[in-house]
C-alpha cells in the first residue's frame, strides 16, 4: 500500500486550477475523520441541476404553424434566437424507417412503408407510432440501453468468468418496458424490490440490476475485498444512473468540484452493505460463488418436465410383453440363486437383487400376495432392457433441466445490517470512522428520512428518495436519455455527469419541461411514463425534421445541438444485425428465455481454468434479435463489440460511436451478415417479380425502406449483371456463396443468379445509408 | 416474410416509388460540394476532449504529435502472464540458499495477506547458480543463457513493486493502472496519444501465447471510456489473425473490389442527396478495410523470412508459439504499428505439482522465450530499429522468498509477491547494461530505488514522448489518466 506522504505528494501532480488548491487541501486533511458537509466553498447559487425543475412557460415563437407540441416551440424558440429555421418534413418512407428503428428497433416491411406512405388521415404517422409502442419489440429496444446501464452479462467476469444465468432480469426489463411500467415503480423494484411487502417473485428478479455486478472466483483473492469493490460499483452504478451524478470522485475524497462529500458517499454505500454475501473461502483457497438466487419457470422447462412425466408413465405402465420378459428374467435369476446356493448354502440371494425383491423371489410365484407382486413387476420393470431406451432417454432430459440456466441473482438483505466506515482514501483496508445510510446531503430535503426515526434506513427508502419528487435529478437524467436516443445526443451532452463538470443543457427549459411532464403530466396522464415521453418527442415537429444538412447549417451547427435538422447517426451494434436479419427474413421473432449462441469464428471463448465451448445454437434461435445473444465478459460477441458494445464490466452510460476499418470487415464478411445477404438474394428472386430492376428496388427497399433514384437502381442493376456473368463462368463459386451456410435453395432458383443478388444484397447491408438511423 | 406481391400493391408501390422520386429531388438539393465540408470536422482529438467532448474525434486514429521528443516510436511489451520467479531469474540471493528450509523470521510476514500460503512459511533458496554478465556485469541465472548474450542492451529493474497479488487484477493493474477492470489500457493510452502511422494496420495490437488467455481477459487491451477505437485488436494465433479479414466462401478478391465501388459509389450518391460529412469517413474506413485484407495476411505470414531468422528466433512457421509473436511483434514495428503487446501465459510457479514448481516448470518456460527475446532484440538491433524500439519484459507480479507448499505439497515453488519482483527494459530511450533498484537480503521487499507500477507506466510513456500527467481523458466528471494521481518518471533508466 501506499503512503500517505506519496498520496499526498503525488496528488500535487493533478492539474487542479490553482485557485481550487487553496480550499482543497484543508478539506481533504479533514475528510477522514468528520462529516464535514459540503465543501467549504462559497456555494451562493445553487448548480441549476441540484435545484428542483419547474414547468417553464411556453416561450413565444413567430413559426407558431410548425409547432405540433411544446417540444417545438422550445426548439424553435432556441433557433430564432440564432437566426436560424427548421428543417422540412423528412420524406415518409424516411420518417417510418426512423420511427421504426428508435421505438422498436427493426425496419418496417414494404408493406408496412407502404401503408403509411398511401395513408392520407390526418394522423397517419401517430396512428404508426401508437403502433409500434404497443409492439413487443418495443420492450427490446428499450432494454438495450438500460441492460448497458445495468451492466447486464451471462458471465461472472474476471478471471474465472463462468457462466452465470440472469436472464430472468433481462425479460424482467424487456416485460416493464413493454408493459410501460412507471419509472418510479421501475426504480423501486430494481433497487430494493426484495424489501417491498410480501415481494413477488418478479420484484425479487427486478433486484437483479446491481446484481449485475462482477463476482471474482480466482483463487487466492479475498472474498471481503471483492465484496467492497461491488459495493464500491453499486454506488457508482446507481448514482450515475439515476442521479447523473459521478460519486466515484469520493470514494477517495471530497468532490473536487460537485459539493458531494467523502461521507456522503459512504452514507449512500451504507444502504447497499447489508446484503447476503456473494462468494466464500469455506475454508479453501478460492472463492466460491454462494450468491443468492431465485429459481423460474418457463413453458420449455415445463415441456421439458411434461416429457419426462410420459415417459416415467412408460416405466411404470405393465405390459404384457413385459410380464413375459418379467417371467422369464424370474426363471434365470432362480437358476442363478440355486447356484449360489449350492455353493454358499447361508446365502440364499441371486446376486445384484435388493434383498427385499430377492425374498419375494424366494416366493413361488403363486403364493405371493397382490403387493408383492406389485413390488416385483415395479422393480422388474425398473430393469427391463426393453424399457432401457426409456430410462437412458429420463436421464438424457434430467441433466438437461439441470444444465438449463433457470436461476437469477437477487439482493438479499441481512436480518442485522452491516456496520458502515468511511474508508480514507477510497482503500479497502483503511476503515475510519462509523457512518450510517443516508442520501447526499446536497441533495436532500429534511423529509427524507423514514419518519419513523429509530428504523435503520434501507435500501426501499433510498429507491423511493430517488423518485421522489424533491429529487431534483432523476426526472431530467431520465428524459435526457430518451431524448439522446432518439436525437443521438442529450439535451444535456455529458448525459453521465450533471454535475458542475457536465455540459450545460443546450436548451434547459427543454429539458424542464419534458422532466416536469415525467412526473406531473399536464394532461393527466399517469406519470412516470416512458411511453408518454417517447411518443411527446417522436411525435414533434423537431422529431420529424429531414436530416440532410447543408453547408451552411454544418458550418453553424456542426453537431446539430440545436436541432435545425432532424437526426442522423450510426446505428447501435445489436439493431445492426437486427435489421440485417430482418431485411432477409431470417430474424426470429421469438422473445426471452436463456440467451442463444448465433454463429460466431471458431475459438473466442478461451479463458484459464474454463473449458466451456460456445454451444452455437440450432434453427431459428441462431436468427434471435441481438440483446438475446449471450454476453460474455472476456468474450463477447465480436461483431457487436466491433460496433461499440462494451464488455459490460461496469456500467456504460454512453456507447461512444466510432466508424473503423474492422466494422467495414464485419458487415462484409462475418457469416453473420453474409448469411442475410444469401437469404435476402433468396426473397429477392422469388418476391421481386420479373426483371433485374425490379428486383433491385425490392431488394433496396427491404433495406432502406425508400426506393432507389434511378442512379441507384441502375448502379445495383450494373452490378447484378456483372456479377451475373462472373458467377455463371464460375458455378462452384457461386453455389458457396449462394448456400453460405443456409439450407439448399429452392430448385427453380438460378444459382448464379443467387449469387450476384447475394453480392448485391451483401452491398446494400454495407451501405452507410443502412447503418445510419436516417 | 413478405408474400408475393398482388397487382393492388404493385398499384401503390408504383404510387410510393413517384412520391420518394418528388422527395429525392428536394433531398438531393445539398449537391456534391459538401464532400469538402469533412475538413470542417477535422478537429484536433486533444481540443475534442477537452472541449466538445461528447463528439467525436473526425480522424481519430491520425498521427498526433507527442508531448516532447519521443525516444522511441514503438512500443513491444512482452507480459509473462502468470508471473515469473524474480529470485530464480535476476535478483541473486545467497541468503536464501544460506536459510533455505528454515521458517522466515516473522518481522517478514507480520500482517501480511497471501494469496495461498498457510502458517509459517520456510525460505526457498534458488536451485539456478547467477554470474554477473557483458560490460555491466548483469547478474543472471543460468536459466537466460542466450539473454546474457545481449544483456548489455538490457536495463534490469529488481526493485518494482506493485498493490496487487492476484493474477488478473495485477494483470489489469500493470496494463490499466487500476485494478478493476473498465479503465483504458497503455496500448489504447498511447494509440490515443498518438495516434497511428501506418493506417493500413491497427495502431495496437495484441498477440497471445500460451496453454491460455492471460487471466485479466480482453480488458487487458480493452480502451475503457476511450472510444473503441482505440482498443487493442488482437491478431489471432488460429483461423483469420484479424477477424473477418478474409472473403467469405464465394467471394473473391475481384468481386470484393467490384463490390466495395457500387458500396463506395451508392455512398458517394447518398451523400451528394444528405450532405452528412459522416459519409465521407465512411468510405474512407471502407478503402481502409479493403488494403487491410491484402496487408494483414502478408503481415503474418512469416514463412517468407529467411531461413536463419528462422533459426535466430526458432520460430515454425504455422505453430502458435511465444517465438512465432516475437518475429511477428519485428515484423508489425516494422510496418510502423505503434504498440505491440505480447502475452505468454503459463509462469505460475506455485509448485503445485511437477509442471508449476521451479524445478521442471519454470526451466521449460524459460527454454521457450529465452531465444526468442534475445532474438528480437538482436533482430531489432541488426534492422536499425532497436533504437526507436522500447522492449518491456516482465510479469505482474513477484514470487515469495519462500516455499508455498501447498497442501505440503514435495515440489518446490513460490506464491505470489507484490513487495519486490523483477523486469527487463531495452531499446528506445533505456540505458542498457545497467542494474536498477535492489531488495533487501531475503529478496522481500524493494529497498533501493523502488519502482512502482505507475512509476513504469509514466517511464514507458516518456520514452514515446508522452506526459504522464498529461495524457487525460474526461469521463464522468474528471479526467482520467493511466497513472491515476500517481507516477514518477525513472530518469535513471533513461539514456
Amino acid at each position: 500500500m501506499r503512503s500517505r506522504s506519496r498520496f499526498l505528494r503525488s496528488f500535487a501532480l493533478i492539474a487542479v486550477p490553482a485557485g481550487l488548491v487553496s480550499w482543497l487541501v484543508p478539506v481533504w486533511l479533514i475528510a477522514q475523520a468528520k462529516d464535514v458537509g459540503p465543501p467549504a466553498r462559497a456555494m451562493t447559487v445553487k448548480h441549476w441541476a441540484y435545484v428542483r425543475p419547474l414547468l417553464p412557460a411556453l416561450p413565444p415563437v413567430k413559426d407558431k404553424a410548425w409547432c405540433r407540441n411544446p417540444i417545438d416551440s422550445f426548439v424553435l424558440a432556441r433557433l430564432q434566437k440564432e437566426g436560424m429555421h427548421p428543417s422540412i418534413e423528412a420524406d415518409r418512407a424516411t420518417l417510418i424507417r426512423r420511427v421504426n428503428l428508435d421505438l422498436i428497433g427493426l425496419p418496417p416491411t414494404v408493406e408496412e412503408a407502404m401503408d403509411f406512405v398511401n395513408d392520407s388521415s390526418p394522423n397517419a404517422y401517430e396512428k404508426v407510432v401508437d403502433r409500434l409502442l404497443a409492439n413487443p419489440h418495443y420492450g427490446e429496444r428499450q432494454a438495450i440501453r438500460w441492460l448497458d446501464l445495468a451492466r447486464y452479462a451471462d458471465s461472472n467476469g474476471y478471471e474465472k468468468d463462468r457462466l452465470r444465468s440472469m436472464w430472468p432480469y433481462r425479460d424482467w426489463v424487456i416485460n416493464a418496458f413493454n408493459a410501460d411500467m412507471p419509472f418510479d415503480q421501475f426504480t423501486i423494484e430494481q433497487i430494493a424490490g426484495d424489501l417491498l411487502p410480501n415481494a413477488t417473485l418478479e420484484q425479487k428478479i427486478a433486484t437483479g440490476f446491481n446484481r449485475n455486478t462482477m463476482l471474482n472466483e480466482e483463487g487466492g483473492v479475498d472474498p471481503e475485498e471483492y465484496r467492497y469493490y461491488v459495493l464500491v460499483d453499486r454506488v457508482n452504478t446507481t448514482a450515475t444512473v439515476w442521479l447523473g451524478t459521478s460519486l466515484g470522485c469520493c470514494q477517495c475524497h471530497n468532490h473536487k468540484f460537485d459539493p458531494l462529500t467523502q461521507v456522503d458517499y459512504y452514507r449512500f454505500l451504507a444502504y447497499f452493505n447489508s446484503t447476503a454475501e456473494e462468494t466464500s473461502k469455506r475454508g479453501g483457497t478460492d472463492p466460491v460463488d454462494i450468491s443468492p438466487r431465485v429459481t423460474v419457470d418457463t413453458p420449455q422447462l415445463a415441456a421439458i418436465r411434461k416429457r419426462v412425466s410420459e415417459l416415467r408413465q412408460t416405466l411404470d405402465r405393465p405390459t404384457p410383453k413385459l410380464e413375459q420378459a418379467q417371467v422369464q428374467w424370474e426363471q434365470s435369476e432362480r437358476t442363478a440363486a440355486w447356484t449360489v446356493l449350492d455353493i454358499i448354502r447361508s446365502a440364499p440371494r441371486p446376486a445384484g437383487v435388493p434383498g427385499r425383491i430377492a425374498a419375494i423371489l424366494a416366493i413361488s410365484a403363486d403364493q405371493r400376495d397382490e403387493k408383492q407382486k406389485r413390488e416385483l413387476a415395479a422393480y422388474y420393470r425398473s430393469i427391463a432392457p426393453a424399457l432401457e431406451p426409456v430410462r437412458q432417454q429420463v436421464a438424457l432430459i434430467r441433466t438437461r433441466i439441470d444444465a438449463y440456466p433457470k436461476t437469477s441473482l437477487v439482493m438479499q438483505e441481512l436480518p442485522h445490517p452491516r456496520a458502515t466506515h468511511v474508508h480514507t482514501r477510497g482503500g479497502f483496508l483503511t476503515p475510519a470512522e462509523q457512518v450510517t445510510p443516508g442520501t447526499p446531503a446536497v441533495l436532500s430535503t429534511s423529509n427524507d428520512s423514514p419518519s419513523d426515526e429509530n428504523r435503520f434506513p434501507t435500501r426501499l427508502d433510498l429507491a423511493k428518495w430517488l423518485v421522489s419528487i424533491d429529487n431534483p435529478l432523476t426526472a431530467r437524467v431520465t428524459v435526457n436519455r430518451v431524448w439522446e436516443e432518439c436525437f443521438g445526443r442529450g439535451i444535456v451532452a455529458t448525459s453521465e455527469d450533471f454535475g458542475t463538470q457536465g455540459e450545460r443543457p443546450v436548451n434547459q427549459q427543454l429539458l424542464d419541461f419534458l422532466a416536469c411532464q415525467f412526473m406531473n403530466p399536464s394532461t393527466g396522464a399517469r406519470p412516470w411514463r416512458i411511453k408518454s415521453i417517447i411518443r411527446l418527442i417522436v411525435t414533434s415537429a423537431t422529431y420529424r425534421q429531414s436530416s440532410n444538412v447543408t453547408p451552411q447549417l454544418l458550418e453553424k451547427d456542426p453537431y446539430n445541438r440545436l436541432l435545425a435538422r432532424g437526426p442522423r447517426f450510426r446505428l447501435p451494434a445489436e439493431l445492426i444485425r437486427d435489421q440485417a436479419l430482418a431485411a432477409s427474413g431470417l430474424l426470429s421473432e421469438k422473445m426471452g428465455g436463456p440467451s442463444v449462441f448465433p454463429i460466431q469464428p471458431e475459438g473466442i471463448w478461451h479463458s484459464p481454468y474454463s473449458s466451456e465451448k460456445w454451444p452455437t445454437s440450432n434453427g431459428g434461435d441462431r436468427y434471435r434479435r441481438g440483446i438475446y445473444t449471450f454476453h460474455r465478459r472476456s468474450a463477447p460477441y465480436p461483431a457487436f463489440m466491433a460496433f461499440d458494445k462494451t464488455t459490460q464490466e461496469a456500467v456504460c452510460t454512453r456507447r461512444s460511436r466510432t466508424d473503423t476499418p474492422l466494422q467495414a470487415l464485419t458487415t462484409l464478411n462475418d457469416p453473420a451478415f453474409i448469411q442475410p445477404a444469401a437469404a435476402l438474394a433468396r426473397r429477392i428472386m422469388q418476391q421481386g417479380g420479373d426483371g433485374t430492376q425490379n428486383r433491385a428496388d425490392l431488394a433496396f427497399r427491404a433495406v432502406l425502406v425508400r426506393s432507389p433514384d434511378p442512379i441507384e437502381r441502375d448502379r445495383m442493376v450494373a452490378l447484378h449483371d456483372q456479377m451475373l456473368r462472373k458467377y455463371e463462368a464460375k458455378p462452384k463459386e457461386a453455389e458457396k456463396l449462394a448456400i453460405s451456410g443456409l439450407s439448399v435453395p429452392p430448385k427453380e432458383l438460378s444459382i448464379p443468379d443467387l449469387a450476384a443478388w447475394t453480392v448485391v444484397s451483401n452491398v446494400l447491408l454495407n451501405l452507410d445509408e443502412t447503418l445510419t438511423k436516417p | 416474410m413478405t408474400p408475393r406481391m398482388t397487382i393492388d400493391q404493385e398499384i401503390r408501390r408504383e404510387a410510393l416509388k413517384a412520391v420518394t422520386r418528388r422527395q429525392l429531388f428536394r433531398r438531393c438539393g445539398t449537391g456534391m460540394g459538401a464532400i469538402a465540408l469533412t475538413s470542417l470536422l477535422n478537429e484536433d482529438l486533444f481540443a475534442a476532449a477537452a472541449g466538445a467532448r461528447t463528439e467525436p474525434a473526425a480522424e481519430p486514429l491520425a498521427p498526433k504529435p507527442p508531448h516532447f521528443a519521443p525516444r522511441a516510436k514503438n512500443i513491444i511489451y512482452l507480459h509473462m502472464a502468470g508471473a515469473p520467479s524474480q529470485l530464480d531469474l535476476f535478483d541473486h540471493k545467497p541468503k536464501l540458499n544460506e536459510f533455505n528450509g528454515q521458517p522466515i523470521p516473522e518481522s517478514f510476514t507480520k500482517g501480511e495477506r497471501f494469496a495461498f500460503i498457510k502458517g509459517t512459511p520456510k525460505v526457498l533458496g534458488s536451485p539456478y547458480k547467477f554470474a554477473p554478465y557483458g560490460c555491466g556485469g548483469t547478474m543472471l541465472s543460468e536459466l537466460l543463457p542466450r539473454l546474457a548474450t545481449v544483456v548489455d542492451e538490457i536495463a534490469v529493474i529488481r526493485s518494482m513493486h506493485t498493490d496487487q497479488f492476484n493474477h488478473a487484477p495485477a494483470q489489469l493493474f500493470v496494463h490499466t493502472g487500476s485494478q478493476l477492470q473498465g479503465r483504458p489500457s497503455m496500448g489504447s493510452w498511447v494509440t490515443y496519444g498518438l495516434g497511428t502511422q501506418n493506417r493500413d494496420l491497427p495502431g495496437f495490437v495484441v498477440l497471445l501465447s500460451g496453454p491460455n488467455n492471460p487471466d485479466g481477459g480482453t480488458a487487458l487491451w480493452g480502451s475503457g471510456f476511450l472510444p473503441s477505437v482505440y482498443q487493442g485488436t488482437q491478431f489471432r494465433s488460429q483461423g483469420e489473425p484479424v477477424l473477418f479479414v478474409s472473403n467469405p466462401k464465394g467471394i473473391s478478391a475481384d468481386v470484393r473490389r467490384d463490390s466495395l465501388e457500387a458500396i463506395r459509389d451508392l455512398n458517394a450518391r447518398h451523400l451528394a442527396c444528405c450532405g452528412d460529412p459522416e459519409i465521407t469517413t465512411r468510405i474512407e474506413q471502407y478503402e481502409l478495410a479493403y488494403r487491410m485484407q491484402t496487408t494483414v495476411p502478408e503481415l503474418t505470414e512469416i514463412s517468407r523470412e529467411p531461413a536463419e531468422v528462422h533459426q535466430m528466433y526458432g520460430t515454425q512457421p504455422g505453430r502458435v508459439s511465444f517465438s512465432n509473436n516475437c518475429l511477428l511483434a519485428r515484423r508489425l514495428v516494422e510496418r510502423g504499428v505503434r504498440f505491440v503487446q505480447l502475452y505468454d501465459w503459463g509462469w505460475d510457479h506455485h509448485g503445485a505439482a511437477m509442471d508449476n514448481d521451479i524445478v521442471h516448470g519454470l526451466p521449460q518456460k524459460c527454454r521457450e522465450v529465452d531465444q526468442a527475446c534475445t532474438a528480437l532484440l538482436t533482430d531489432l538491433k541488426q534492422r536499425g530499429l532497436l533504437a526507436e524500439t522500447l522492449v518491456i519484459w516482465g510479469g505482474e507480479f513477484g514470487r515469495t522468498p519462500m516455499n508455498e507448499a501447498r497442501n505440503g505439497s514435495p515440489f518446490l515453488g513460490r506464491d505470489h509477491h507484490p513487495h519486490a519482483f523483477s523486469i527487463w527494459m531495452a531499446g528506445g530511450g533505456i540505458k542498457g547494461g545497467i542494474t536498477l533498484g535492489a531488495t533487501d537480503e531475503l529478496g522481500y521487499q524493494a529497498v533501493e530505488d523502488p519502482v512502482h507500477v505507475h512509476d513504469l507506466q509514466a517511464t514507458i510513456l516518456a520514452c514515446i514522448g508522452l506526459e504522464h500527467t498529461k495524457l487525460t481523458y474526461r469521463f464522468q466528471g474528471r479526467e482520467f489518466r493511466l497513472t491515476d494521481v500517481f507516477g514518477n518518471v525513472v530518469t535513471k533508466l533513461l539514456a
